[in-house]
């Protein structure tokens, strides 16, 4: 697996990104929905403790699988209040399948009587890694643990780190209308 | 413990599948069932596959000092497997159609890689086989690039060859990715139909390329699968397996004959990873299906064949074939035995190069109501695998691998063709062989002894033969059978 990703989204700022907004910096790629009780809470926390203790971190972006409900404002809300440092993305259904295309993801609507709106949308739950050239090169099963994120994520930014010759991964190419973290 | 010296009957499956795996290209004699276009389930891709599973229960459960027997025949196995005879079906059927999906027609098109989308119904046996042959000999055969490739050209029609590369860990990863894309709950067969049996063999093909390479996908795979299908039930509302799920309505469609080979093909294929639940089921979903005969005597009840469009359905069902090879995975020697004992009672065995087979009869039954059909898939194979297959025997594939410490025991590395191995085996570090050497096809009469340690002792029918460190070839005899002994 090392294919070139691309997508053409919304940030939670209301900011157009496409792939190459990001190129330059590791990408860490969550896709969810909002109103996910179980999957996505549960992913997004771990994907934090595998952040918190790196120097050199990617960019963590989460991709919503949910675009009539989760506008940028809803995400941005959503994100900042138990996920700062993820950046959500959305776009419009064709944009989000693109995108669901690019990074091979199955998410599917559902009837569920438990949700407000009565619908749920079960995804995949793979977290993927790009690199600054735009490769998805690595990812990890919803059941990989933090430690083990963590762990690959040295190995991989370190790496990275020392091939560009002192230029940190995370801040090689800044483009600008990007506000990731 | 098996018996690890093989009777009679099971040594002519494998000399009759040694046979079929030599044919010359394209020459698939006693192999055409009753299906055009190698549609249906009787395919020759079925048969090789299952040919070549049964090769790999046989090595690793009865003669597993003997890769020199079974690691030439997967080759060949495999090379069969990637003919364009045996795959060319999928052009026309990647382009839909089917009762199960007109409505996708026009938005599909013809597809001549077979493997790239749906068609697990192929992909998964190219890449558990594959991996079979790679996991059993610690090899990387498979792995060098372009070492599964498929290809065809014709003189006549089509214009520039078409060629599709891949290799274990390419053809791996891509059905991998396919799954994911799925929700896990499988990939397609033909377009929009997603069988359970057919991704079995893909869950195989995902815990042996872990164990070759490292990693954990078979575990992931499975969980997926399961939370996937916890939706739809892996039983229908009559407790047999649910053969099918559309992958647009989601509609599920039961085993509504039942027919045997549903449960039966799915439960031996799904005891690798789902034992308990597969064994829970089986006897009462077995029990539907046998007709009790005399002597303890057992055949298989088929479903009548549908009728679909005012169109009666052609197609090999295999029930006999599947539910003994069903009952062999679960141990039931009973219901095997009875299977067994009416397949050469009523189904013409027969002996042709040295093989034993069964050959296709189309007529149902004979004059007192005793089941006569049986189709290649049965005759040529599943009886072979099931006679061969201990209980759980995919199961210890699955879960019970060989070491490292396997490959470095002495073991038959080279068998001439015209030899017979009864026994192969290790014990307590000596090495035990039983030969004969057989006249019915042509051959060297020789078997290599490989990984010999310095100063072994070699016996051959109670004579001494001098060893040296690696290697050493042996003439087996003409007449009956002889045992070898090395002792480190």
């Amino acid at each position: 697996m090392s294919e070139l990703v691309a997508f053409d989204l919304v940030d939670h700022h209301g900011t157009p990104v496409t792939a190459e907004t990001y190129r330059g910096r590791w990408l860490m790629v969550q896709f969810g929905f909002t109103a996910c009780r179980v999957v996505c809470p549960r992913a997004l926390a771990k994907l934090d403790a595998a952040l918190d203790g790196l120097r050199a971190r990617p960019v963590p972006l989460y991709v919503t699988v949910d675009p009539d409900r989760d506008s940028p404002d809803v995400l941005r809300t959503h994100l900042e209040a138990a996920h700062p440092r993820f950046t959500g993305l959305t776009g419009n259904p064709g944009q989000i399948e693109r995108a669901k295309q690019a990074f091979q993801i199955f998410a599917r609507r559902r009837p569920d009587a438990e949700d407000p709106d009565g619908y749920a949308v079960p995804h995949t739950a793979i977290t993927h890694l790009v690199d600054p050239d735009g490769r998805r090169v690595a990812h990890w099963a919803d059941t990989v643990p933090a430690d083990r994120i963590a762990a690959d994520l040295v190995a991989r930014l370190a790496v990275a780190d020392v091939s560009a010759a002192g230029s940190p991964p995370w801040g090689r190419s800044r483009r600008a209308g990007c506000r990731c973290r | 413990m098996p018996a690890t010296t093989l009777d009679r009957e099971q040594l002519g499956h494998l000399r009759h599948w040694d046979n079929l795996s030599r044919q010359q290209p394209n020459d698939w004699s006693l192999m055409q069932g009753k299906g055009y276009g190698q549609d249906d389930f009787g395919g020759y891709r079925f048969q090789l596959a299952y040919m070549l599973y049964g090769l790999a229960l046989a090595h690793r459960h009865r003669l597993p000092a003997a890769p020199g027997l079974f690691q030439p025949m997967m080759q060949r196995l495999i090379a069969k497997l990637l003919l364009p005879e045996v795959w060319m079906y999928w052009r026309d059927v990647s382009r839909g159609g089917s009762v199960f999906n007109a409505h996708l027609a026009d938005r599909l098109h013809e597809e001549w890689d077979p493997v790239v989308r749906d068609n697990i119904m192929y992909s998964a046996y190219v890449q558990s086989c594959a991996l079979l042959h790679d996991h059993l000999f610690a090899a990387d055969r498979y792995a060098a690039p372009g070492s599964l490739t498929f290809r065809h050209w014709s003189f006549f029609w089509g214009g520039a060859e078409k060629r599709f590369t891949y290799d274990r860990d390419s053809l791996n990863e891509h059905l991998y990715w396919q799954m994911v894309q799925n929700g896990y709950i499988g990939v397609a067969c033909e377009p929009n139909c997603v069988f359970q049996i057919c991704n079995q063999p893909a869950i195989l093909g995902f815990r042996l390329h872990d164990l070759i390479t490292g990693g954990d996908r078979a575990t992931e795979v499975v969980a997926g699968y399961e939370r996937a299908w916890a939706d739809f039930g892996r039983l229908d509302d009559r407790g047999h397996y649910a053969m099918m799920v559309s992958e647009d309505s989601r509609a599920v469609r039961a085993n509504d004959g039942p027919s045997p080979w549903v449960d039966a093909w799915c439960g031996a294929l799904m005891n690798t990873w789902n034992r308990d639940f597969v064994r829970e089921h089986y006897p009462r979903q077995v029990a539907a299906f046998l007709v009790p005969g005399t002597d303890g005597t057992l055949s298989v009840r088929s479903a009548p064949a549908r009728e679909v469009m005012g169109q009666q359905v052609v197609s090999d069902t295999c029930d006999t074939g599947w539910v003994a090879a069903w009952a062999s995975e679960m141990g039931d020697c009973t219901t095997l035995e009875g299977l067994l004992t009416h397949a050469d009672r009523f189904m013409h065995p027969t002996w042709r190069d040295g093989g034993l087979f069964h050959p296709r009869n189309d007529t149902p039954a004979d004059a007192d109501g005793h089941r006569t059909e049986i189709e290649p898939m049965t005759g040529n194979v599943l009886l072979g695998y099931a006679r061969l297959n201990v209980s759980d025997g995919l199961w210890g594939l699955y879960n019970r691998p060989w070491g490292p410490e396997h490959f470095t025991e002495p073991a038959l590395t080279v068998v001439d063709r015209d030899v017979e191995v009864s026994r192969a085996e290790v014990v307590d570090g000596v090495l035990h062989a039983r030969m004969r050497r057989i006249g019915e096809v042509p051959g060297e009469g020789t078997v290599t002894v490989g990984r010999v340690p310095d100063g072994a002792r070699l016996v051959l029918d109670g004579t001494d033969i001098a060893t040296t460190a690696g290697e050493v070839v042996v003439p087996v005899p003409t007449g009956p059978a002889v045992d070898l002994v090395l002792t480190p």
